[in-house]
């Protein structure tokens, strides 16, 4: 279990994480959801100790992570997968690092077995991909058999089985009452890997609830409408609470009103429909909606292009 | 050791098990010898320290063979020369590849640490160390030790090769005579302590150039921009730079007009080792990785 309270790290003027509030739970994976600059690395950097917090503190398993006997038996942590000496091969780094509290260097070679580093071992792990780094990361993380994961951007640069691999992972970690704690930017990813989700926007938690829920939440209400009479219909739907956008072809997004109520007024003003459709929503409409005001580095937008130039 | 079966790389369906503590897991904790055993691991694992300790013995032992080749007695009688200064002429081409020596021991000094910050291994290590402190210490602790013992090899390697030289021009000295047996121990001890100062200044630098560049500055720089200042202060501060003192040390050279008794020069270097290891550890636990 991982609880946050209050937890702030400021770089100067800027703070990029902001009094955030978390608990993330044992037994399922927990994914931390944001735009580049939210504040996820910086968050999982605070929880093990490499950033020490402006404000706030953070717990894992009831007390700080610096304050445990045996921190790799606790934690794993993947924080990039660049963390790894380039001149040292995969299996002396392991080695090194097991040495640290004692873990025999069978288990080095179980997780060498279980990342399916077997054939690159004795390399130098200057000379890897990023996927087989991200995958000596992840052997990294499991050395000590922890009982709280954190990986941050597990799958990326990995291959789709690489992929698929990190995720029956994941679950499975869960599944034997692990907390797992992963980042990452891609919904799609996150909305198949997490039960939970925490998502952050410039620093702060704007959401923290089941992916599910989220998913549920947001865009559930937006219906599409084609109609030959686009223009009129807008019209007649303008209402306060409702918004209309136009699509392409005929095509109106409706939002703050049913399909019911869309089909009852077309057709009470004669007005011919070709589609009406409710837009399920995905992970990804959520998290648009959710982090369209939270967006650090957003394309285009003078402002912050003035900004990024200073 | 756990053995919870992890859907491994090519396996499909994982078996839920337990993630059971297995019976030595009490056994799994942060120790000292831990930490000493994983920086002997990294050092002994990466090219620049077999490089580095290659190059020290190479370089000491081929300066012995050439100062003890290069010397002409020119014919005359050897055994007029008093035992002593024998002694000290043994001891010198013994020694002699110190100088050069400490200037790669004080490269790979900076590399031990500098090679974890550029490449990112400090998170892994501060990771699996929060605390740090113990971290540095280990890899002092490492650090001196693996350098003072190829520092030995060295020296006793030189003395080996110059006596073998010099014996067939008629010098004679014996390891134990404590005129060569001195120096010869504390020309390693030097080398030992000269990376470990560079480790602090890598530290507190965190950059391979920079790191350096700082080092060598002090060692090399310093001495002989001093030396360069015809005043009486800049006279008076060279037998306390830390490289003056390390060779005063072991008595190849000396850089003041009143002798120096070597634990005075050794506290000396000692002041400057634990100068740069105490900013480094401030700077380690205060920073963020």
């Amino acid at each position: 279990m991982i609880q946050a309270q209050s937890l702030t790290k400021r770089y100067g003027s800027k703070t990029a994480v902001d009094a955030v509030d978390f608990t993330v739970q044992p037994g399922k994976v927990t994914g931390l959801l944001g735009p580049n600059g939210a504040g996820k690395s910086t968050t999982m950097r605070m929880i093990v100790g490499l950033d020490q917090p402006s404000a706030g503190s953070v717990t894992v398993n009831g007390k700080p992570y610096r304050e445990h006997a045996a921190p790799l038996r606790e934690v794993g942590v993947l924080l990039d997968a660049k963390a790894v000496h380039t001149g040292r091969s995969a299996r002396n780094h392991l080695l090194a690092m097991a040495a640290t509290h004692g873990i025999p260097a069978g288990r080095v070679d179980e997780v060498i077995e279980l990342t399916g580093l077997a054939s690159v071992a004795r390399k130098r792990v200057g000379g890897f991909s990023l996927g087989m780094g991200q995958r000596l990361g992840i052997a990294a993380a499991l050395l000590g058999d922890p009982a709280v994961l954190i990986l941050d951007e597990p799958v990326n640069g990995l291959d789709p089985e690489g992929v698929q691999w990190v995720r029956r992972l994941m679950r499975h970690l869960a599944a034997e009452g692990r907390t797992v704690l992963l980042s990452s930017h891609l919904m799609s990813e996150m909305a198949l890997t997490a039960d939970h989700l925490i998502m952050l926007g410039r620093g702060r938690v704007i959401a923290d609830a089941p992916v599910a829920d989220i998913i549920g939440g947001a865009g559930s209400n937006t219906v599409r409408v084609r109609s030959p009479q686009a223009t009129r219909l807008a019209t007649l739907l303008a209402q306060p609470d409702v918004t209309v956008t136009a699509g392409e072809q005929d095509t109106l997004e409706v939002t703050g009103i049913s399909a019911v109520e869309i089909g009852e007024q077309a057709a009470g003003a004669g007005i011919v429909l070709h589609e009406l459709t409710g837009i399920g929503a995905s992970l990804e409409d959520a998290y648009m909606a959710l982090t369209q005001n939270e967006v650090e580095y957003r394309t285009g937008g003078s402002a912050e292009l003035q900004e990024a130039a200073r | 050791m756990t053995t919870t079966t992890l859907p491994t790389a090519s396996e499909a369906a994982p078996a839920a098990t337990p993630s059971g503590a297995g019976k030595d897991a009490a056994a799994i904790r942060l120790s000292a010898a831990g930490l000493i055993r994983s920086e002997w691991i990294k050092l002994r694992s990466v090219r620049s320290t077999v490089w580095s300790y290659a190059l020290l013995v190479a370089f000491s032992l081929g300066l012995a063979a050439i100062m003890s080749g290069s010397l002409d007695l020119q014919g005359a009688d050897v055994s007029m020369v008093p035992a002593a200064n024998q002694a000290i002429f043994v001891a010198q081409a013994s020694t002699f590849g110190v100088f050069f020596g400490q200037l790669i021991v004080a490269v790979l000094g900076v590399l031990t640490i500098s090679g974890e910050y550029s490449t990112g291994m400090i998170r892994s290590t501060l990771a699996a160390v929060p605390n740090r402190l113990p971290a540095l210490w280990a890899k002092a602790a490492v650090l001196f030790v693996a350098t003072f013992l190829v520092g030995l090899v060295s020296t006793v390697g030189s003395y080996l090769v110059s006596s073998a030289v010099l014996s067939g021009k008629g010098l004679h000295a014996s390891l134990f005579d404590p005129a060569v047996l001195f120096p010869v121990l504390g020309g390693a001890l030097y080398l030992g302590l000269i990376a470990v100062f560079a480790l602090g200044i890598g530290t507190i630098v965190r950059s391979g150039a920079g790191g350096i560049a700082v080092v060598l500055g002090i060692v090399l720089l310093v001495p002989i921009v001093l030396q360069m200042i015809p005043a009486a202060w800049a006279t008076s501060l060279l037998p306390y730079l830390v490289s003056n003192a390390g060779i005063n040390m072991f008595g190849l050279m000396s850089f003041s007009q009143v002798p120096i008794e070597w634990w005075v020069d050794l506290l000396v270097v000692l002041g400057w080792l634990a100068a740069g290891l105490a900013g480094a550890a401030v700077l380690l636990k205060r920073r963020d990785a």
